[in-house]
């Protein structure tokens, strides 16, 4: 084979075996290529001072420690991506076209969950009243009904004994009222989430309110 | 550590000469396209042991290439406990990852491969919280750190400042190829670049090792 000057560089980048030997045979007649083949084989002896492999005894206890640390504290993790790990043998393109399915799936979620009504958005014409809901409108009842009773204890001595005509009407229309109430309370009682009742009981309540409240005009 | 490594390519391909410091003969790698240790029997099955969480196999593979890991990356990061902390973070970061080795590459390279990448993460970490500075590195760690035996402390000294001088791809083609005796195929698959590319890095590296190892000789002896 034959090597000059110039194929040097080229058999130093990557040079096979049989032109190394031709270069070699070439740098023993000159002396620019010689000194070249020195220094390049001097620095890769020189390469070596860098091997050091000296036993480090603690190292491998303390690797062994840290793995099984970290394999008692992902056994749980690991359980979970055992049960995914079937997705390892989906091809790709049905990985990506499952996770953009399941994204467009979740933004349809998120924005049908956003326009939805929450719990306090509810209907108030919706003819079923929800649990929540009905607690709330027994309670309000109660403390109503509380009121107006106050108002009747203030009104009971002119209705007891009724001075005039006009009184005794209220009295009456009074009585007619809670005969009325108590009729619909019983309704509601079996029905509770029937909400149509429960405003008929709410108007009833009004009426009665209106009246004592013209009772104690009266009086005054 | 002494010899690392039961039939290691690397023991293969670095002639005795070498070895003993005389000379190394470049060798030619065309023709080896593939790495050697892709679809070794050897490597699979450590591989698969390891994929099977057998701590064994964990060992074995620090029996086979701890030597050679804490070499490349104390020659990388500059201390003994920098080197053996990456070591340690690569190892964990192989069983982390181990579920995701696939076998089309050599298990010893993508172990290389994951611990080039800690190393450099760890260098550059380091830097950041300006724990190290590159000089001072050099200055401080070095002449502290034990010396293999037989070992030329100038020569060594020399070289590891001539290597700090050099782009980070250049010292880790240089440090992997001349000290580690891995193959260019092995190299590009661990830094994941083409065989050529390999071969090119090196040839620079070594110019320019040249350049900066010669340079005060050269001087001397013009103005002698």
């Amino acid at each position: 084979m034959q090597i000059t000057c110039k194929d040097r560089e080229r058999i130093f980048l990557d040079g096979s075996a049989e032109e190394w030997a031709g270069l070699e045979f070439h740098a023993a007649s000159c002396a620019a290529c010689a000194e070249e083949v020195r220094a390049w084989k001097t620095l890769s002896a020189a390469a070596e001072e860098l091997r050091d492999y000296q036993e480090s005894p603690a190292l491998w206890p303390r690797i062994a420690a840290a793995l099984v640390q970290h394999a008692k504290s992902s056994v749980i993790r690991t359980s979970w991506l055992e049960r995914l790990s079937f997705w390892r043998s989906v091809p790709m393109v049905w990985q990506t076209a499952m996770a953009g399915a399941l994204v467009l799936l979740m933004a349809i979620t998120a924005g049908y969950l956003y326009l939805q009504p929450g719990p306090g958005k509810g209907d108030p014409n919706s003819p079923l009243l929800k649990d929540r809901t009905l607690a709330e409108v027994e309670r309000t009842e109660r403390d109503y009904m509380q009121a107006i009773d106050k108002l009747a204890s203030q009104a009971k001595p002119q209705l007891e004994t009724p001075t005039s005509p006009l009184m005794a009407s209220y009295n009456e229309k009074l009585i007619m009222l809670d005969s009325a109430i108590d009729e619909l309370r019983l309704q509601a009682g079996q029905n509770p989430s029937n909400a149509h009742l429960r405003y008929q009981l709410l108007a009833m309540y009004q009426e009665k309110k209106v009246t004592l409240q013209d009772v104690l005009e009266t009086k005054r | 550590m002494g010899s690392v490594g039961v039939t290691l390519p690397w023991e293969l391909r670095i002639s005795t000469v070498a070895r003993e410091g005389i000379s190394r003969v470049e060798p030619s790698e065309r023709g080896s396209h593939a790495n050697p240790a892709a679809g070794n029997p050897e490597d699979m099955a450590l591989a698969a042991a390891c994929q099977a969480g057998d701590l064994h196999a964990y060992e074995r593979l620090y029996r086979l290439q701890g030597g050679r890991m804490k070499n490349f990356a104390r020659n990388l990061l500059g201390t003994k406990s920098d080197a053996e902390d990456a070591v340690q973070e690569t190892f964990l970061k192989v069983q982390r990852s181990i579920a995701s080795f696939r076998g089309h590459a050599s298990f010893v390279t993508w172990t290389f491969r994951i611990l080039v990448n800690t190393c450099h993460d760890l260098r550059r970490s380091r830097m950041r919280r300006k724990e190290i500075v590159p000089e001072e590195r050099e200055e401080r760690a070095m002449p502290a750190e034990p010396r293999a035996p037989g070992g030329h402390p100038s020569l060594k000294l020399a070289l590891e400042r001539a290597i700090a001088q050099l782009t980070q791809h250049q010292r880790d083609v240089f440090l992997l190829y001349e000290v580690e005796g891995f193959r260019h195929a092995e190299i590009a698959e661990m830094l994941e670049i083409s065989e050529t590319a390999s071969k090119n890095t090196l040839f620079q590296a070594k110019k320019n090792l040249r350049q900066v190892l010669e340079a005060p000789r050269s001087s001397h002896a013009g103005g002698a």
